[in-house]
């Protein structure tokens, strides 16, 4: 049986809130700037009545924008040398690197410019598997995101694997 | 390109492909989408720093590519469609420069709900799954369009 590779500190702390709740208010130039930076000309993001005709309440935005809204300012000093942000939100794992990630998202409801989202991040499974080159980890970091009506918008896992 | 006709379940059957959609991005929409996304990670936009950590060029962000997918099904969907579930792993590198083609085909077809099951995967031109994945969309019935 192969050592573990998640300390038992790390384990205790599935379920955990990481992040959030955050709320933030969908801003139209951001998504505007986010579609145009993707390639995405979708009317329904730039035009009001084509947004209108799509059923939208008003400009809509691109469905996995919301995850780029929520992220927060961060002081210039607080980035590392690869030029990420020091991400306190991180578990400790006894692996060498992220081997390959995925998402999962569930869009449940419209999201619509004006809308203001409050987004949280939950650390929902942490394992150990083995594989045909040795252990591994999986990690699952699910985001619920609602909107000031109260209605789940969207739910997104974020899945790493590393060894 | 955008259809400008809404496509409804009346027109889809399990087997069917979606028009494959090409995707490429030079270094300066890298550098936009770094920006757009608030990411300043040098291996996007750095290239000596990406090869200093053993990367064969800069990468294309795997949430980027992740938005290319979502606009791939959301374009095919037509206005009135919604993209209600997708899901993708990132397998392999995307470099800037390089074309990808984004590939779907029907699984599933509910024609009471709408709904349609996606097989759905990038890959570059030659044949290489960066990025396999799947995805459910919900499509009007076709009485009104």
């Amino acid at each position: 049986m192969s050592s573990s590779l998640i300390p038992d500190e790390s384990l205790a702390r599935v379920g955990e809130v990481l992040a959030g709740p955050v709320t933030v208010t969908i801003d139209v130039r951001e998504a505007q700037r986010y579609a145009y930076a993707v390639g995405d000309e979708n009317p329904a993001y730039f035009d009001q009545a084509a947004a209108e005709a799509a059923g939208y309440r008003t400009l809509t935005v691109p469905p996995t924008f919301i995850t780029h809204a929520i992220v927060p300012p961060r002081p210039a000093g607080e980035m590392r040398t690869d030029g990420l942000y020091r991400d306190g939100t991180g578990v400790r794992l006894e692996v060498s690197r992220m081997m390959f990630g995925g998402e999962e998202w569930d869009f449940l409801a419209d999201v619509c410019a004006g809308d203001e989202i409050t987004a949280t991040t939950r650390l929902a499974a942490l394992d150990q598997k083995e594989g045909s080159k040795g252990p591994f980890v999986r990690q699952v970091r699910e985001t619920t995101y609602v909107n000031q009506d109260g209605t789940e918008v969207a739910r997104s896992r974020q899945i790493g694997i590393a060894k | 390109m955008r259809t400008t006709n809404q496509i409804t379940i009346q027109d889809v059957a399990v087997g069917d492909r979606l028009p494959v959609m090409p995707k490429a991005a030079s270094e300066a929409q890298l550098f936009l989408y770094s920006a757009a996304s608030f990411n300043p990670h040098r291996i996007h936009y750095d290239r000596a720093y990406a090869e200093f950590e053993g990367h064969a060029d800069l990468l294309v962000h795997g949430p980027l590519q992740g938005s290319w997918l979502t606009q791939f099904l959301t374009d095919w969907a037509g206005p009135k469609g919604r993209l209600i579930n997708v899901n993708w792993q990132n397998r392999a590198s995307a470099y800037p420069n390089q074309q990808v083609e984004f590939h779907g085909t029907i699984t599933a077809v509910d024609p009471s709900t709408g709904e349609v099951e996606i097989d759905v995967h990038e890959q570059t031109d030659d044949g290489q799954v960066l990025m396999p994945g799947t995805a459910r969309v919900r499509l009007p019935l076709g009485e009104e369009s």
